[in-house]
């Protein structure tokens, strides 16, 4: 296939089975840096799985076996996020992801922010605040958590949980931002401002977005492509 | 109020049979024990050495013996244990996590007297070689061998604790670029502390109450002991050596207190542990 020069995330004759289930069949397809793009279908036809597929997290659920490359734009070259010089904790870094079900960690919500930056090695605590504060103020939960940062996070709301679950995915400023259905346990207004964020976001990310919503992908997606039967189809 | 079923009702039945059943032991340990707490002998019985031929029956030597020994032994267990269970929840190929808890459960199966026995053979000449005197039976030598006896019970528990932390939390950490050392140190162990905590602590009383590698491998000597490179009896092995050359002399009676004192160090061990862990996380 050709590719572009604002191509970020490239598969090449990619298959990719799930148990039993081959999902994926020599799919060779180009996702754009700083645009959103959806992923959408029927239930059950391994929209989730596929987002693992870019930050090999299917690797710790037990997917496979993959065949063909994946590859990731990073500082101008294409890079194999198979290659035994890029480390799996290092393309997660500059992956990240939001899962369909919030996840905080068990520990305070200052911790849960603090978190992916002690793995990167930032420990500087002037940092972590300031990184900390910003992230919140993007995903709109600053003003209601500002007095509580040292509760437990598991205590927020479900809506409020998957906000600082993005923002602790933001803290790292990833370069490619995979989003498993973020918004579906959101109010409507929680949702408007995420898809705010996000049309924002893509300014220096890239954006990989499964969702259900069409009137959602309709508003805020730059390409949209359709998972059926061991295919994905460009849509638009 | 709601009638209970039979199968209730049984184990009700069996819950309060155990429980009269444990009382009774110690019902019947202070019974045979009384001659000599009568005697106003208690004090010395505790703190005082073992000397039956003139008259003192003092276990001392044999309780520094035994909680040295224990404590040595669980020591030397938590990094191992704590190392295998690592390795089968994370660190080790997923291939071989599955053998390596076969090989655990295995352990935990094999007779205490062929830990011993492969012991005598294999680490006293060793440990004779080491300390360049004596006989190589040491309470040190016990306790490298009860160490690898305790260390099965400790696995199981800590493996259980680590493998009940939730899936998302693990998924959450590795999809912000969590090593497998990073999940284990910040996430798996913080969540796991009760079900390591009670993994220790069983493993302290099954040091405790063990009687063969204390008998075959610590020297036996009801003395003092000035180090965990002397000799010494455990409490346990001195209950089994006395009762097996005696049955009616206060030698035999004196026995009894050195139960108690082992049935009231094995319930304090549960009470703390009842106390300590969160109500989810006790055994």
């Amino acid at each position: 296939m050709t590719t572009t020069m604002n191509g970020k995330i490239r598969t090449e004759s990619l298959s990719f089975s799930y148990g039993e289930r081959l999902l994926l069949e020599d799919i060779s397809v180009e996702f754009a840096d700083q645009a959103i793009t959806a992923i959408t279908g029927p239930s059950g036809t391994g929209k989730s799985t596929l987002l693992t597929v870019f930050n090999r997290l299917w690797e710790e659920i037990g997917g496979g076996p993959l065949h063909g490359q994946v590859l990731l734009r990073l500082e101008g070259r294409w890079q194999d996020i198979h290659a035994p010089e890029m480390p799996v904790s290092t393309l997660r870094r500059r992956v990240g992801m939001v899962f369909q079900t919030p996840n905080p960690l068990p520990m305070s919500l200052a911790a849960n922010l603090a978190f992916p930056l002690k793995l990167a090695g930032i420990d500087d605590k002037e940092e972590i605040a300031a990184r900390s504060r910003e992230a919140l103020r993007r995903v709109h939960l600053l003003a209601e958590v500002e007095d509580r940062l040292v509760s437990d996070a598991r205590l927020l709301s479900g809506g409020q949980q998957q906000r600082l679950c993005l923002a602790r995915a933001l803290m790292l400023r990833p370069e490619v931002l995979l989003l498993d259905e973020p918004t579906s346990s959101l109010d409507p207004k929680a949702c408007a401002g995420i898809e705010e964020l996000l049309l924002e976001l893509k300014e220096s990310c890239a954006i990989v977005l499964v969702s259900h919503y069409q009137d959602q992908i309709s508003r805020i997606a730059d390409q949209v492509y359709l998972l059926g039967e061991r295919t994905l189809l460009r849509q638009r | 109020m709601s009638r209970l079923s039979p199968a209730e009702r049984a184990l009700q039945l069996t819950t309060v049979c155990c429980g009269l059943l444990v009382a009774a032991m110690l019902a019947l340990m202070l019974v045979l024990a009384w001659p000599l707490l009568h005697s106003g002998q208690l004090l010395s019985l505790i703190g005082g050495d073992w000397q039956p031929a003139a008259g003192r029956y003092g276990i001392a030597p044999m309780l520094v013996a035994s909680l040295l020994l224990a404590m040595v032994a669980v020591l030397l267990a938590v990094p191992l244990s704590l190392g295998t269970a690592f390795a089968a929840v994370a660190l080790a190929p997923p291939l071989l996590r599955s053998p390596l808890m076969l090989g655990v459960r295995l352990m935990s199966g094999i007779p205490t007297v062929i830990y011993g026995f492969a012991a005598v053979f294999a680490l006293v000449p060793l440990m004779r070689q080491w300390i360049g005197s004596g006989s190589g039976f040491t309470l040190l030598t016990a306790a490298l061998v009860l160490a690898v006896l305790i260390a099965p019970t400790m696995i199981v528990f800590f493996v259980g604790g680590l493998r009940a932390v939730p899936q998302s939390y693990s998924l959450a950490a590795d999809a912000l670029g969590c090593r497998p050392v990073d999940k284990l140190l910040y996430l798996l162990l913080p969540q796991a502390a009760p079900a390591i905590a009670a993994g220790i602590v069983m493993g302290l009383g099954r040091a405790l109450g063990d009687t063969m590698i204390g008998l075959m491998l610590a020297g036996n000597s009801a003395i003092m002991p000035e180090s965990m490179l002397s000799t010494g009896r455990t409490l346990t092995s001195h209950i089994a050596l006395v009762i097996a050359a005696d049955f009616s002399s206060m030698e035999f009676k004196s026995i009894f207190a050195c139960g108690i004192v082992l049935y009231l160090l094995t319930a304090a061990l549960v009470a703390i542990l009842r106390r300590a862990l969160p109500a989810t996380a006790r055994p």
